[in-house]
């Protein structure tokens, strides 16, 4: 045991792979982006939707809140990869793949988009009513209204909020290997192919993982920490 | 729909069988979980000597994602530790111990929830700090971390749809069983992801009528 616990801990072989890794690591970091940006805008979307006066927009907002907060990461993203291309193609009569990046994008932007809508409304929950009343009797438009009344306080309550979920939505991006997504946990499973010796590589992924999310997650709590004190006092 | 009968319902035994291995496999996790989150939470509070190594675990377990401890066990342990010696124990192992670290930060805030002033006046009442901590601290944790122990266990059921990358025959991998035979995956795995979302959003339905139920009976303030 002392000798496999020497080799696991031995990451030389992780280190002689370190330009394949990090690039693995930037494809992380990439999905990361651009499903970030579409789980927010969706986000907002469907938290808008979840509080229309209009009753049929209501039940669309809930009903998709409600499907994409609760459905697992790795089902929604086979399911984008593999059946969404198939209903488009159906759709408009053309064969459609989308590669593999795209579908990682728009699964965990649509499953991540759940959970933000989720913070949105509670965010615009909190919102006094008077004020909405208020602009209303300024003559703001509906669009004002979101930009310079609702956006402003729900951003700066929920903040701390929603960088919890984007330290999350940055675990989530691990599993886009599973649909061939060149990420670091791809890289891995390929250069452990090559080289039969899983204990260094994957110590290594697991370690490079949670240095990389434990600065992120403590940097987001000191920051939460101080934002509310300030902010919120 | 003569699709959907012939892909899902024709298929259900094997849907059924995969759907008791994923609930299985949740539920080994999350009771080990919970035994986990206690042991390490007090660890990390009231064994001063163990307190870094808690501490360190509880991170490890949080801060890496679940798909990376998932391989780190099934493929780093076993030549480790020599075990676990099947991927169904890797998947309860892996699940249990992200959910370990996540319930031992949510005891802990229960426990620090508890007033300074119960300790002492339990202390007057003659009781050992055992006593007190059973029978005083644990119960109202217990009471008021119910609806994130619940919410949990949703978190417990989604992660474990990753199992079937180990091949772990849960229901994600009877499915994708299913559409390697015919190559029709659009009833197959719309109807595995209904099947999940339902289960998942009834186990959160339910963690929320405790929380009400929780507040209403005994008036905590018990947060979902």
């Amino acid at each position: 045991m002392t000798d496999n616990l020497k080799q696991a801990l031995d990451l030389s072989l992780f280190w002689e792979y370190r330009a394949i890794l990090l690039q693995g690591l930037v494809s992380n970091a990439l999905v990361f982006l651009c499903a970030a940006v579409l789980a927010l805008s969706m986000g907002v979307g469907a938290a808008l939707m979840r509080v229309h006066r209009f009753f049929p927009f209501r039940l669309i907002g809930t009903l998709y809140v409600e499907a994409f907060r609760n459905a697992p990461d790795y089902i929604m993203l086979v399911w984008v990869h593999f059946v969404l291309p198939l209903l488009i193609g159906i759709l408009i009569r053309r064969r459609v793949e989308l590669h593999p990046f795209m579908s990682a994008v728009i699964a965990l932007g649509l499953v991540y988009s759940g959970y933000f809508a989720e913070t949105f409304r509670a965010g615009m929950q909190a919102i006094p009513r008077g004020n909405l009343d208020a602009a209303h009797a300024f003559g703001m438009s509906e669009g004002l209204i979101l930009w310079r009344i609702i956006l402003p306080q729900v951003v700066r309550r929920m903040l701390p909020e929603a960088l919890n979920q984007f330290v999350s939505l940055f675990k989530a991006t691990t599993i886009v290997s599973l649909i061939a997504v060149p990420d670091l946990m791809y890289a891995v499973s390929m250069v452990t192919q090559q080289e039969m010796r899983p204990l260094p590589l994957y110590t290594g992924a697991a370690i490079t993982y949670f240095l990389l999310i434990f600065l992120l997650a403590s940097g987001v709590r000191g920051f939460s920490e101080r934002w509310r004190r300030k902010i919120l006092a | 729909m003569g699709n959907w009968e012939r892909l899902v319902w024709n298929q259900r035994d094997a849907l059924i069988a995969g759907f008791a291995v994923t609930v299985e496999v949740c539920v080994i996790a999350f009771l080990v979980a919970i035994v986990g989150g206690i042991t390490l939470c007090l660890l990390r509070l009231y064994v001063p000597p163990l307190r870094p190594i808690a501490i360190v675990l509880i991170e490890f377990f949080r801060d890496t994602p679940i798909f990376v401890q998932l391989m780190w066990v099934s493929y780093v342990w076993p030549e480790l530790f020599g075990f676990p010696g099947s991927f169904f124990a890797a998947g309860w192992i892996a699940l249990a111990l992200q959910s370990s670290g996540y319930l031992a930060e949510t005891f802990r805030t229960g426990i620090e929830g508890v007033p300074r002033g119960q300790h002492e006046a339990a202390f007057s009442a003659g009781m050992s700090p055992t006593q007190t901590f059973a029978r005083i601290v644990m119960p109202q944790v217990l009471l008021a971390s119910a609806p994130s122990i619940v919410n949990q266990f949703t978190v417990i059921v989604k992660s474990s749809t990753l199992v079937s990358v180990i091949t772990v025959p849960d229901l994600m991998s009877e499915s994708q069983r299913l559409v390697n035979i015919w190559y029709e995956p659009i009833e197959i795995l719309t109807a595995t992801a209904a099947i999940y979302i339902l289960f998942v959003f009834l186990i959160s339905a339910a963690g929320k009528r405790l929380a009400d139920y929780l507040r209403r009976r005994y008036g905590l303030a018990a947060s979902s």
